[in-house]
């Protein structure tokens, strides 16, 4: 069992989430940064069903039992009282009785926990059936976080005008605000031409809004599945969990996606 | 229909009209294409999310008269006493009595799902109760309650902010998780109003 000492910051059991919901108005929840968190479930040796944490720090938390646990995501201050020290990427068995102190973030927005066999349940978590299959034997290879993100147009890329693409592929944009439904930007307006109404429609994780103050609003695992702003352009699948990981206050730069 | 550009992953079809969306999303879901993930209709356009191997020129315009309907029914028992009962009789010129007998007395489709998990936007809503929504919406509706705003009827999952009239109560879950699938009213879904 793991007990919860600390939920910290924007601490909580998540998993992949669902996919294939959008169409009931459920968009995929679970792990804003899925890469990281199936990195994490894969260095435990555990399935792509598992549960495990997230948090944005300050977590805390104790083990009865011997468990491998593995981290990833954001870097962030990590101690152990009666442990080993727990690293970035790597498998590590805490003994019974040690606890996990997840400090200040030092890079990104989010990191993850996962514990081999995965969790359930809300203060006290247990720890699912041993998965079998083994651990890694090396620890993950971390790539540093990109500040530069490739986006393909979008569905309303025709509701602006034409220097609102070359703002948004030109200039830097400052991230002021990210939660799990999506990230807001602060930079240069991005100008409609066109000022209807537009009825809600489809959204997707990485589409950028633009609601009428010009200010970018990029969708993240907690999206709502439709909206009524227009969607300049949609981030490149392989960028997301780093638009996952920006943090308040980091610059980012948007470059036309090529394949 | 036009097909939108939405990175390589999906691609958003516009249509003129609610009832070729709804045509267009029945008949592409019924197709259950390898690869298409998601199939998100909306008031005017359809999102398909695919693998990226899909291949878009499938994504046809339905053929007039196709069916908007995915053959599921479901009847969603109302207790009729929501706060703006009185309010709708007023700005509609009708009495209380007839306001219920309007709403339930016709036949709904599910058209598309947003705003919550599990709530649908219905047509069939008969034209002398269509509102604008309320000027000032509430802070606190109350889960199941049976509302209506401009030409859709609505049944609000969870309680929640809102502006729509509410009519009335159901006691339906309209969201389980443990449920295949886990909303009652799906998008293609016939639904009844019966009062009790």
């Amino acid at each position: 069992m793991i007990r919860v000492d600390s939920w910290g910051i924007g601490g909580s059991v998540v998993d992949a989430g669902h996919g294939g919901r959008a169409w009931l108005g459920q968009s995929r929840g679970g792990a804003v940064d899925l890469p990281a968190f199936e990195l994490a479930n894969r260095l435990v040796g555990n399935g792509e069903g598992a549960a495990g944490l997230e948090t944005s720090g300050g977590l805390r938390l104790t083990v009865d039992v011997p468990m491998m646990v593995a981290l990833t995501g954001a870097t962030a201050v990590v101690e152990v009282v009666h442990g080993p020290p727990v690293g970035w990427g790597v498998p590590v068995v805490l003994p019974a009785g040690a606890q996990l102190r997840i400090g200040r973030l030092l890079d990104g927005a989010r990191c993850y926990l996962a514990v081999r066999g995965g969790v359930s349940g809300r203060d006290e978590l247990t720890v699912g059936p041993d998965p079998g299959s083994p651990a890694a034997s090396h620890p993950a290879a971390r790539t540093p976080l990109t500040h530069s993100i490739r986006v393909w147009p979008g569905p309303r890329r025709d509701w602006f005008d034409t220097e609102a693409w070359s703002l948004l592929t030109s200039a830097t944009f400052d991230v002021a605000a990210t939660s799990r439904v999506g990230v807001r930007l602060a930079g240069p307006a991005l100008l409609r031409t066109l000022h209807g109404e537009l009825p809600s429609e489809g959204l997707i994780e990485g589409a950028i809004q633009v609601p009428p103050d010009g200010m970018p609003m990029i969708m993240l695992a907690d999206h709502p599945t439709t909206g009524g702003y227009p969607v300049i352009a949609v981030v490149h699948r392989d960028d997301l969990g780093a638009m996952a990981q920006a943090a308040v206050g980091t610059q980012l730069s948007f470059r036309a996606a090529r394949s | 229909m036009n097909l939108l550009p939405y990175g390589p992953h999906a691609v958003l079809a516009e249509f003129d009209d609610l009832q070729q969306v709804m045509a267009a999303a029945a008949a592409w879901r019924s197709a259950a294409w390898p690869g298409v993930t998601e199939i998100v209709p909306a008031a005017r356009t359809v999102l398909v999310v695919h693998d990226g191997s899909f291949d878009t020129s499938l994504l046809t315009t339905p053929t007039a008269g196709q069916s908007t309907t995915s053959g599921e029914t479901v009847s969603l028992a109302v207790r009729y006493d929501g706060d703006d009962l009185e309010e709708v009789a007023s700005a509609t010129g009708l009495s209380v009595d007839e306001v219920i007998a309007l709403h339930s007395g016709a036949v709904y489709t599910v058209a598309f799902c947003g705003f919550m998990p599990g709530f649908a936007y219905m047509i069939g809503l008969p034209a002398r109760l269509h509102l604008p929504r309320r000027a000032t919406p509430r802070t606190r509706v109350p889960a199941g309650a049976v509302a209506i705003a401009a030409e859709f009827a609505g049944v609000y999952p969870q309680a929640s902010p809102g502006g729509w009239h509410l009519l009335g109560h159901t006691d339906a879950v309209l969201w389980d998780d443990t449920r295949r699938p886990p909303a009652l009213l799906a998008p293609g879904t016939t639904v009844r109003f019966i009062p009790s």
